[in-house]
C-alpha cells in the first residue's frame, strides 16, 4: 500500500502523490511511458529507495523493516547477477542472505531450476548465459527466498516474443501460488494480463482498476482508448 | 553474519577469476621489483668522459734537500675511485671532444684534470694543512708549503638536465675528491674533525628509509582502487540493490566488504614486505607482529575510506578519480620522501589527517627504529580513529545514497 508518495530528484518530482492499495495474491501492471517513474516507484516500494514524502506500507508492515524484506522479492530492471558467479552460486549467495539454510537452499534451487528451465545450465557462469537465460536466472534468484510479495521492474524489457510468454507463464504459476506480483511495464498488450493496473504519467497515477472497469469509465472502447481519454483530460495529447 | 556472508561472496569471486588473482598477486610484486631496485640504486652507472693532462708529479719544497719530485698520479687514483663507485669512463684527448661527449648525451659528465694537477694538490695541502714529514729515499724530511698558490682547478662539464641525477652523481664525486684531498692532509680532514656517532646500528640506506612509506602508499594504490571500483560495480550492475532488497543493514555491507578487501590488501602487504625484505634487504629491526598490526588498522581505515569514495562516486572512472585526488597528497605529503616537518605550516596541517603519514611514521619507528608498541601509540591511535571515523562515514554515507536515490 502506498500512501501519498513522493519523491523529489532536486526540483524535478519523480513520484507526485502517489497512494494505492493492492489486494493480496493479486497480478498488479502499473503501465507508464519511459521516465513516469516507474522504477523510482518500484524502488520504493522495495525499501531501496527512500521517499521524501508519504509511507509504503507491505503486508501491513512499514517498508523497510525486517520483517517486511523477508517476504519481498525484486526482479529489476537490469540482469543484476554476479556475472563471475554460476547460477547455483548466485542462487546460494542470495538464498543465504535470507537465512536459508544451505539445505533448503539446494531443495528450492531443484525447483526454480526446472520452474525457469535452467537446470542444465546450472553451474556455468551467469556472464556466460545469453540474455534470455540471464533474465530466466534473475527470476529464480528474486524467488529463492519463496517471497509474498513480488516486484518485477520491465521484466520483459527488450526480450523476445518467445521469452516473454515463457516469463508470463512463470509470473502465472505464481499468481496460482498466491503470490502478489507487481510489474512495471511500458507495453499495453502486457497490462491487460494483469488483473488490476494503474496508469502512471510524469510522477501522477492517473488511473486504477480492472481493465474493464478503466474502459467502461472513459466511455471509450478499447483500454488504448482509455488511458487517451485520461491524458486529454490532463490536457497532455501522448 | 551476513557480513560473514558478503565477504565470503566477494572473496569467491575474486578466486573464481584466475586473471583476478593474478593481478591481485603480481602488481604489489612488480610495484615492489621496481621500487627495490631503482632505490637500491646510486645512478652509478652514469658514464664520464675523462681528459686526463695530469703527469702524477708533484714538486715540493723539503727542509733539508731542497726541491724532491715526488711520484703520486693523483688524477689516476682518483679515477680508480670513481670506476670503482661503478662510473663507467671513456678517455678522450681534447677538452672539446669531451665537453661534445656530454652535450651529445654520450657521457654524463666530463673531467678535465690539468698537466699540473698533482702538484697542485699537494702542495695547496701543504699549504692549508702546515708543514708534514714524510720518509724519502731511506730520510725523514720536511715537506714545506709552497712560496706561491697554484691553481687547482678541475673542469666538470655536468650534464645538469636531470637535476636528481646530477646531484646524485656529484655528491659520489665530490666524495671522491675528498678522500684524495683528505689523504694529503689528513689532519685536517673531516672525519678527523668529526666524532660521528650513528644512533642506529648498521647503516641505513635510502631504501630503508623510503621502504616503510613506500609499501603504505602501494597499499594505498592498489587496495583502496580495488574496494571502491568493486563497490561502484556492485551498485552499477545492480547487485547492490538486490542486496539491499534484502534484509540487510548498510553497516553489514560496508562490514562485509572491508572484511573481505582488508584480506586481500592483507595478502598485498604481507606480499610487499616479505619480498622488500628478502629481495632487497630491507632493514626491519622491530618487530614483525606490531609491522602487521599497524598495516592491519591502516589497511582497515583505507576499506571505509574506499566505501565512502564509492558512494560518492557515480560510476567506476569516477571512483578512480577520487581516488587520485586521495593518491596524490598521500604520496606528496605522506612522508615517504621528505618528513612532514619540512612542510610548510598549512600542508603540515594536511598531513596530519593522511593515515599515510600516521602509518610510515609509526612503520619507520618500528622497521628502522626497532621500537616498541610504546614508542607508537600516538601513531596507532590515529589510525584507530582514522579506520572508525571512516568506516562510520561509509555506512552513513551509503545510507544517505540510499535515502536519496
Amino acid at each position: 500500500m502506498a500512501e501519498g508518495v513522493v519523491k523529489r530528484y532536486g526540483s524535478r518530482l519523480a513520484v507526485d502523490h502517489v497512494s494505492f492499495e493492492i489486494p493480496a495474491g493479486t497480478v498488479y501492471g502499473l503501465l507508464g511511458p519511459n521516465g513516469a517513474g516507474k522504477s523510482t516507484l518500484v524502488r520504493m516500494l522495495c525499501g531501496v529507495l527512500r521517499p521524501d514524502g508519504g509511507r509504503v506500507t507491505v503486508l501491513g508492515w512499514p517498508v523497510p523493516s525486517f520483517r517486511v524484506q523477508m517476504q519481498l522479492g525484486y526482479m529489476p530492471q537490469d540482469v543484476a547477477l554476479y556475472a563471475d558467479l554460476t547460477v547455483d552460486q548466485n542462487l546460494a549467495m542470495f538464498g543465504r542472505l535470507y537465512d536459508i539454510p544451505r539445505g533448503q537452499i539446494a531443495s528450492r534451487a531443484e525447483e526454480l531450476l526446472d520452474l525457469v528451465d535452467l537446470r542444465e545450465r546450472r553451474r556455468e557462469k551467469v556472464g556466460a548465459l545469453s540474455g534470455g537465460m540471464q533474465r530466466r536466472a534473475s527470476l529464480a534468484v528474486s524467488l529463492v527466498h519463496r517471497p509474498r510479495v513480488l516486484f518485477l521492474d520491465e521484466p520483459t524489457a527488450g526480450v523476445d516474443l518467445r521469452l516473454r510468454n515463457a516469463l508470463w507463464e512463470h509470473f502465472r504459476a505464481l499468481d496460482a501460488e498466491d503470490v502478489t506480483l507487481f510489474i512495471t511495464t511500458h507495453l499495453m498488450d502486457e497490462v491487460e494480463r494483469c488483473r488490476l493496473l494503474g496508469y502512471l504519467h510524469s510522477g501522477r497515477l492517473l488511473a486504477e482498476g480492472s481493465v474493464p472497469e478503466l474502459i467502461a469509465s472513459s466511455g471509450r472502447n478499447s483500454l488504448e482508448g482509455a488511458l487517451t481519454a485520461l491524458l486529454e483530460e490532463e490536457g497532455e495529447p501522448e | 553474519m551476513r557480513s560473514l556472508l558478503i565477504a565470503g561472496n566477494v572473496l569467491r569471486r575474486i578466486l573464481s577469476d584466475r586473471r583476478t588473482v593474478l593481478l591481485v598477486l603480481l602488481t604489489p610484486l612488480l610495484f615492489v621489483l621496481l621500487y627495490g631496485t631503482s632505490f637500491s640504486s646510486r645512478h652509478t652507472h652514469l658514464t664520464i668522459a675523462v681528459v686526463d693532462k695530469d703527469n702524477g708529479l708533484a714538486s715540493v719544497r723539503t727542509a733539508e734537500i731542497g726541491r724532491v719530485t715526488l711520484s703520486v698520479h693523483l688524477a689516476s687514483r682518483l679515477l680508480t675511485a670513481v670506476v670503482k663507485e661503478g662510473f663507467p669512463i671513456i678517455k678522450e684527448t681534447r677538452v672539446e671532444d669531451a665537453e661534445e661527449a656530454v652535450r651529445s648525451g654520450g657521457a654524463w659528465a666530463a673531467i678535465v684534470f690539468p698537466a699540473g694537477f698533482s702538484n697542485a694538490i699537494v702542495n695547496e695541502a701543504l699549504r692549508l694543512g702546515g708543514e708534514r714529514t714524510m720518509r724519502f729515499e731511506g730520510r725523514e724530511v720536511r715537506l714545506l708549503p709552497p712560496e706561491t698558490t697554484l691553481d687547482i682547478r678541475v673542469t666538470l662539464f655536468v650534464d645538469d638536465s636531470n637535476p636528481l641525477i646530477s646531484s646524485s652523481g656529484l655528491a659520489i664525486l665530490q666524495q671522491a675528491f675528498s678522500d684524495i684531498v683528505s689523504d694529503q692532509q689528513r689532519g685536517l680532514s673531516v672525519d678527523a674533525m668529526l666524532d660521528l656517532r650513528p644512533i642506529y646500528d648498521g647503516e641505513i640506506t635510502n631504501l630503508d628509509y623510503t621502504a616503510p612509506g613506500i609499501i603504505a602508499f602501494a597499499i594505498t594504490l592498489i587496495s583502496v582502487m580495488l574496494t571502491a571500483v568493486s563497490i561502484v560495480r556492485e551498485r552499477t550492475g545492480g547487485t547492490l540493490t538486490r542486496i539491499l532488497v534484502a534484509p540487510v543493514r548498510s553497516a553489514e555491507i560496508v562490514t562485509g566488504y572491508a572484511a573481505a578487501f582488508t584480506v586481500v590488501a592483507g595478502i598485498q602487504a604481507v606480499e610487499l614486505v616479505a619480498v622488500s625484505r628478502f629481495a632487497f634487504g630491507i632493514r626491519l629491526a622491530g618487530s614483525v607482529a606490531l609491522v602487521a598490526l599497524i598495516l592491519f588498522l591502516f589497511v582497515l581505515g583505507l576499506q571505509g575510506l574506499a566505501t565512502l569514495l564509492s558512494t560518492i562516486a557515480r560510476n567506476e572512472f569516477q571512483a578512480m578519480q577520487l581516488v587520485l585526488i586521495l593518491l596524490i597528497p598521500s604520496i606528496m605529503l605522506g612522508g615517504v620522501f621528505w618528513p612532514p616537518e619540512a612542510l610548510p605550516p598549512s600542508l603540515r596541517a594536511l598531513a596530519q589527517i593522511l593515515p599515510l603519514t600516521h602509518a610510515n611514521e609509526a612503520l619507520r619507528e618500528v622497521m628502522l627504529a626497532g621500537r616498541g608498541i610504546s614508542a607508537v601509540t600516538v601513531e596507532l591511535s590515529a589510525l584507530v580513529a582514522f579506520a572508525v571515523a571512516t568506516l562510520a562515514a561509509g555506512t552513513w554515507s551509503m545510507r544517505r545514497q540510499l535515502r536519496r536515490g
